[in-house]
């Protein structure tokens, strides 16, 4: 289901109307039961009436109950009936109002037993039948009578009928109200998310800048991120941009030398010569706007590097390509330290760093890291060093950019030095260049900063 | 040597195994993954070239499976990507070299040669067995000092009779992982290149450095070191 509106409507609905459904059936139940009651005690109450109105002459017949307490019972045709018989079976007194109505006739009861039960009646309606049966003392003659009333159910049905009319009628007006409360308060309660989307298209047609809005707590995660990942975007399709318009710029030396070539009448450098250096260089700076496109640079969707494992891996993977030279590769790195920055970057950097290192190194490399923190600021500093001839003050700048300087014809210099200085540099960091107090050789410490 | 090139771009692969021919090497080649597994698996290879971004089974996905199968010969991986990421993870799977594209063949050559020594136990570049001294960077040998002419075949016998020293090398071995453009293989030439050979390395037939097991094949028996 892709709406989420839908989604909350069908599900409340849902809820809705099962609610209402089963209070509609318990009230219906519970309602029905009490009016069946109240019938069922009216009868009983006509019964005592009967009883009490009733009187036994010496012959042991009944006599006429007369001064009926309901008036119903004088009426014909209310609906309200009673009638007598004897232990024979045989009626012995019918209500007035029974005329013209033929009834069936109750059936025998032991003394003092009740009987209740719903009957057809022969004008196809339905009766309550409540029966007594009552036991008259004459001398030491004992005589049985059943005293029976029925009321016609068409009263009861009418009364049940009203009230599920007025129950539906309410239940409907119920439902109703609630179902636009619930859709009024799906409305207020998405609208940050129909503003987010808003936005979002406003930022993606460039009409924005960012998500700018003041969004709800629970959204605000969402936004902030969907916000950084805007912005690295953006940062990337910068740098991309750049090192685009870099690499097309920086190619053109080399292929304006190659393309004066064949006219050059200087042999002193072969043809081939010339090629070879020119692709060489070529290639070279391919390698490092790749790089350059490549650095992520600090963003705020970064996660937290652990440093040891992942110079661990690198100088494992060293140790097998400068087998030949037995370099003793040693890290320095508490476990626990975690860096917040893009692995792969962290990667290039101490990979060009500890490459350097291992290429001047005689016999040992040492690398070591640790971070720094001031506030809400962590800088990582990562050193490493060799026993290697070392690094000159004067050329400590220039080592940083060769191979990479538009004007710099040099081949065969890595560009790894440079790769690694400029991943410094999207870190807001620097590279120093030192001797090593420890090893005699260079030194090199990078810093990386993390907001 | 006999040397594994798995690289799906074609030009590349030609001209590579053109050049590795050249030098004396047998190549078995391979343009995707799965076939350069299966060549892997198949053929005694002494080295393998392997580039990463290989159709169908990727480089890293070659080396792990060969690695796996217990195939130990040394791996140099090829990459057009210079990203740590990618070596680190060749290197983690089996490679043991790596190189970035483009490359000087000679700087592959000259890598192959060091894995290939390495993966013998040498450290070196030169290989020092009693009086005789191998280069293997400038593929020339010496005998107490004094400069020996041999033919490249000749060189190339007594390099992987020295890199296999101790072991019995057979003439079939001898003949799957050299290449001699004019050899037929069904003749018994090999018996005199090893003949010439010990003729220039020892002609006083004091040294004795290769030994024929009869029946086996031949077994370089001086010791290490001088």
């Amino acid at each position: 289901m892709q709406s989420l509106n839908l989604r909350l409507t069908l599900a409340a609905s849902l809820v809705l109307s099962i609610f209402l459904g089963l209070a509609g059936w318990a009230l219906d139940r519970a309602y029905r039961a009490s009016a069946e009651t109240a019938v069922r005690e009216h009868l009983q109450a006509a019964i005592y009436g009967l009883l009490a109105a009733a009187d036994m002459d010496r012959q042991g017949n009944l006599s006429r109950p007369e001064g009926l307490p309901e008036e119903r019972f004088q009426r014909p045709g209310s609906g309200l009936y009673a009638s007598v018989i004897n232990a024979e079976g045989e009626s012995i007194w019918q209500s007035p109002s029974q005329l013209g109505h033929q009834l069936p006739l109750p059936s025998q009861l032991p003394s003092g037993e009740w009987s209740y039960l719903r009957q057809a009646s022969e004008s196809g309606g339905e009766l309550f039948v409540l029966s007594f049966g009552s036991a008259w003392e004459l001398g030491k003659r004992s005589l049985q009578f059943t005293f029976s009333v029925s009321e016609d159910t068409a009263a009861y049905n009418a009364q049940v009928a009203r009230f599920r009319r007025s129950l539906l009628g309410w239940f409907a007006a119920l439902a109703l109200g609630l179902l636009v409360a619930q859709g009024l308060v799906l409305r207020w309660g998405l609208s940050p998310l129909r503003r987010v989307e808003r936005d979002l298209a406003a930022v993606e047609s460039g009409s924005q800048e960012a998500l700018t809005g003041s969004y709800p707590r629970e959204l605000r995660g969402l936004t902030d991120n969907l916000n950084a990942l805007v912005k690295t975007e953006r940062a990337r399709l910068t740098r991309y941009r750049d090192a685009l318009a870099d690499l097309a710029h920086s190619l053109k030396t080399p292929l304006a030398v190659l393309r004066g070539a064949d006219k050059q009448n200087d042999k002193a450098q072969s043809l081939e010569q010339l090629v070879k250096e020119q692709t060489e260089r070529m290639s070279q700076i391919v390698d490092y706007q790749l790089q350059r496109a490549a650095t992520s640079g600090r963003t705020t969707l970064m996660t937290h590097v652990a440093i040891a494992p992942l110079l661990q891996r690198i100088l494992n993977s060293l140790a097998k390509v400068y087998a030949e030279s037995q370099l003793t590769l040693s890290l320095e790195v508490a476990e626990d330290v975690l860096f917040r920055a893009d692995a792969s970057d962290l990667m290039e950097l101490s990979g060009n760093l500890l490459d350097n290192a291992c290429k001047w190194a005689k016999q040992q490399v040492k690398v070591s890291a640790h971070i720094e923190t001031e506030g809400n600021n962590q800088t990582l500093l990562l050193t490493i060093e060799d026993d290697g001839p070392g690094i000159a003050p004067e050329q400590r700048a220039a080592v940083l950019t060769r191979g990479v300087r538009i004007d710099s014809s040099v081949p065969g210099q890595g560009i790894g030095l440079a790769v690694a200085r400029d991943i410094t540099a999207a870190y807001g960091g620097k590279i120093i260049i030192d001797t090593s107090p420890t090893l005699g050789g260079a030194q090199f410490q990078a810093s990386l900063c993390s907001v | 040597m006999r040397v594994l090139l798995i690289e799906d771009e074609d030009h590349l692969r030609t001209q590579l195994r053109d050049r590795l021919k050249t030098e004396g090497h047998v190549v078995d080649m391979a343009a995707d993954g799965e076939e350069g597994l299966y060549a892997g698996m198949e053929y005694p290879a002494d080295i393998a070239v392997i580039d990463l971004g290989l159709p169908k089974l990727s480089g890293i996905e070659v080396i792990k499976r060969l690695r796996s199968a217990e195939k130990r010969f040394p791996i140099l991986i090829l990459t057009a990507r210079g990203r740590w990421q990618d070596k680190v993870e060749g290197l983690e799977a089996g490679a043991d070299d790596y190189l970035v594209k483009p490359f000087e063949v000679e700087e592959l050559l000259a890598r192959l040669r060091a894995l290939q020594r390495r993966a013998a136990g040498w450290t070196q570049a030169t290989l020092q067995c009693g009086p005789i001294l191998l280069d293997t960077s400038a593929q020339t040998v010496r005998v107490d000092n004094q400069p020996v002419d041999l033919t490249s075949y000749e060189y190339r016998v007594l390099e992987y009779l020295i890199l296999h020293s101790g072991e019995v090398v057979s003439k079939t071995t001898l003949t799957e992982h050299l290449y001699e453009q004019d050899y037929d293989r069904d003749s018994n030439v090999i018996e005199v290149f090893i003949g010439r050979l010990r003729r220039k390395l020892d002609p006083d037939n004091t040294l004795n450095p290769i030994e024929t097991v009869r029946g086996r094949g031949y077994r370089f028996v001086l010791e290490r070191g001088s």
